[in-house]
């Protein structure tokens, strides 16, 4: 045990030197944007879980499918566990726009940016369906996504689009739809 | 009989001050303790209440900011707080998400010196701070934490402190009102036997009865006291008939029953000088018993008892109403003649004497005598200005009419020269 002693003390120094030295490179910046990114990304992943909290399908799934469709900027924390969905894990996977799966392995959508003929295509799909859409930028919650976000520097705000949400024949907390309102009023 | 003054300095208090002292402090008691448990049961219970509330505003709350911070929406947070607490009695609350950093503060703002009460009451009387999970999907997601304001319960402690002031207040006016009344219920009678007491002490109106009261012991009292009066009554007119006696016995002959020398020197010195300021004539006639000794050594005392009482029975009988006879001692007696004309009215008179003494005096064993009378007349102002000198010419002249074998003689004017 004496002999092995300094060997361990020394792998213990190495680890601990990577972790003390591995932010220090790197322009402040750059780590600046990244975090702020990051930031971003964490309280879209909020608001998203939040809202899949809030929602009752008609036929209330196990497991919520997730799809991420089109590019997205904030998604990439969709895919960490959430802390707060416990009781209704989410499952999330990215599909193609145009993938047939859409409507029979998805209860949520996550849309990013996306043309506007596709997009309009999409909706159309969509229409009337229990699926849950969210999309990443503001203007479309008139053309049919139930959700939008509204991503401002620190602060991520939603609208609703009732119309829609009436449609699809999800229950939708009102907590949310109240909060909704309120975030969709400031844009 | 002087009414007693009060010895101590400091004054009595009076039966008013008394009653309405007892009164006052029972009244006060009563009230001051009713109320002041009342007020604090209804505290109690209204604090109570109040926590009650608290947590059920807390719990309420806690639901309504669920997803405003499941949403980490500051800005819905602060909405709510305000909101919900400007409504409700909340001094100030505080939102803290799963980290424990603050999202959102609501202070209710304090106004002056009520709003300072109602802190300091809600300090004393509600819970600090109540503390409330902010929960979803059965995991704590933040806290709520509110602490209350008194105001309900700062409007109910000074609504109780006034309604005890108040109803302290009725019941001290109450008190008075009793106690006066009571009072003059209990004065009244009082007074009256005081009025009597003192009518009695300073004028003697033993005749005076203190009136009936409705109050039993009063009443009584009263009773007792009448009582008392008329013994008092019944003493004072004994020892009037007692001292009137006494006063007749030391001015007349117990014997006879005439004045005695005294009085009738006292009369004569009245009348004298009556007779001066009316410039009027009086006679004194001096009589003495012939033979009396004898009458008294031979039948005895009783004998000579008997003929003193007729000769004074017939004196009298003869006289006029300003007239006096009196027993001088043993056998001598003396008439006061007031006002007479002339000397020839006092020789009437003695002569009417002498001739009255003719009639037989029937003795107590058995028997009659016969007894005479020697008569000397003075008059006045022929034969002395004073009334020792007037009754001693008499008595001269008298003692000439028993040399001369009794008659009457009138005192002469050379002699009145030589005392």
């Amino acid at each position: 045990m004496s002999r092995r002693s300094p060997r361990h003390a020394n792998l213990t120094a190495l680890l601990l030197g990577i972790l003390l030295l591995a932010p220090a490179p790197g322009p402040l910046a750059e780590s600046e944007a990244s975090n702020s990114a990051t930031l971003r990304a964490a309280k879209v992943a909020k608001v998203v879980h939040g809202i899949l909290g809030y929602t009752r399908w008609p036929q209330q799934p196990a497991t919520v499918r997730l799809c991420i469709i089109a590019p997205t900027e904030y998604a990439d924390l969709l895919w960490q566990e959430h802390a707060l969905e416990a009781p209704l894990p989410v499952e999330t996977t990215r599909l193609l726009v145009d993938s047939p799966r859409l409507e029979s392995d998805c209860e949520a959508v996550y849309l990013g940016v996306l043309p506007d003929e596709q997009r309009q295509a999409l909706y159309a799909r969509l229409l009337g369906r229990p699926i849950l859409s969210i999309s990443e930028t503001t203007s479309e919650c008139s053309e049919g996504s139930l959700f939008c976000l509204g991503i401002a520097d620190e602060h991520v705000a939603f609208r609703v689009n009732l119309d829609s949400v009436a449609r699809s024949g999800l229950r939708i907390h009102p907590n949310v739809l109240q909060l909704a309102r309120r975030s969709g009023a400031q844009p | 009989m002087n009414r007693r003054k009060p010895l101590s300095p400091r004054p009595r208090p009076t039966l008013r001050r008394l009653l309405h002292r007892a009164h006052l402090r029972v009244a006060l008691l009563a009230m001051g303790l009713s109320s002041l448990s009342l007020t604090l049961v209804s505290l109690l219970a209204l604090s109570s209440y109040a926590e009650h509330n608290l947590q059920l505003i807390a719990r309420s709350l806690a639901y309504t900011l669920e997803a405003a911070v499941v949403f980490d929406d500051r800005a819905a947070v602060a909405e709510t707080l305000a909101l919900i607490c400007t409504t409700e009695e909340i001094a100030s609350a505080t939102v803290l998400n799963q980290q424990g950093q603050p999202m959102a503060t609501f202070t209710a703002p304090v106004q002056g010196l009520l709003g300072r009460g109602e802190q300091l009451i809600a300090h004393l009387l509600l819970p600090q701070q109540i503390s409330q999970p902010i929960v979803y999907q059965g995991q704590s997601i933040g806290t709520l934490h509110l602490s209350g304001q008194g105001a309900t319960l700062a409007r109910f402690a000074l609504g109780g402190l006034f309604g005890l002031a108040a109803s302290l207040l009725f019941s001290a006016l109450g008190a008075a009102y009793g106690s006066r009344r009571m009072q003059r219920a209990i004065t009244q009678p009082l007074r009256d036997l005081s009025n009597v007491a003192h009518g009695i002490s300073i004028d003697r109106t033993f005749n005076r009865r203190v009136p009936a009261t409705h109050i039993a012991d009063l009443n009584e009292l009263a009773e007792d006291f009448n009582a008392l009066l008329d013994q008092l009554e019944i003493w004072q007119q004994q020892l009037q008939r007692e001292n009137a006696s006494l006063a007749h016995q030391a001015s007349h002959d117990a014997l006879t029953g005439l004045p005695n020398r005294a009085l009738f020197e006292s009369r004569l010195l009245g009348a004298m000088r009556e007779a001066r300021d009316s410039q009027s004539q009086m006679a004194v006639l001096f009589l003495d018993s012939n033979k009396f000794k004898d009458i008294n050594d031979q039948l005895g005392h009783a004998a000579g008892d008997a003929v003193l009482i007729a000769i004074a029975q017939r004196l009298r009988g003869l006289l006029r109403e300003g007239d006096l006879v009196s027993r001088l001692g043993g056998d001598e007696f003396a008439v006061l003649l007031k006002p007479i004309h002339d000397e020839e009215d006092a020789l009437l008179i003695a002569d009417k004497i002498i001739d009255s003494m003719n009639a037989p005096i029937l003795l107590p064993e058995g028997g009659q005598i016969t007894t005479s009378l020697s008569i000397g007349i003075a008059l006045y102002p022929e034969h002395a200005d004073n009334p020792e000198a007037l009754v001693h010419q008499a008595d001269v002249a008298m003692y000439h009419a028993k040399r001369n074998q009794g008659g009457r003689t009138l005192a002469s004017p050379q002699e009145s020269m030589t005392p």
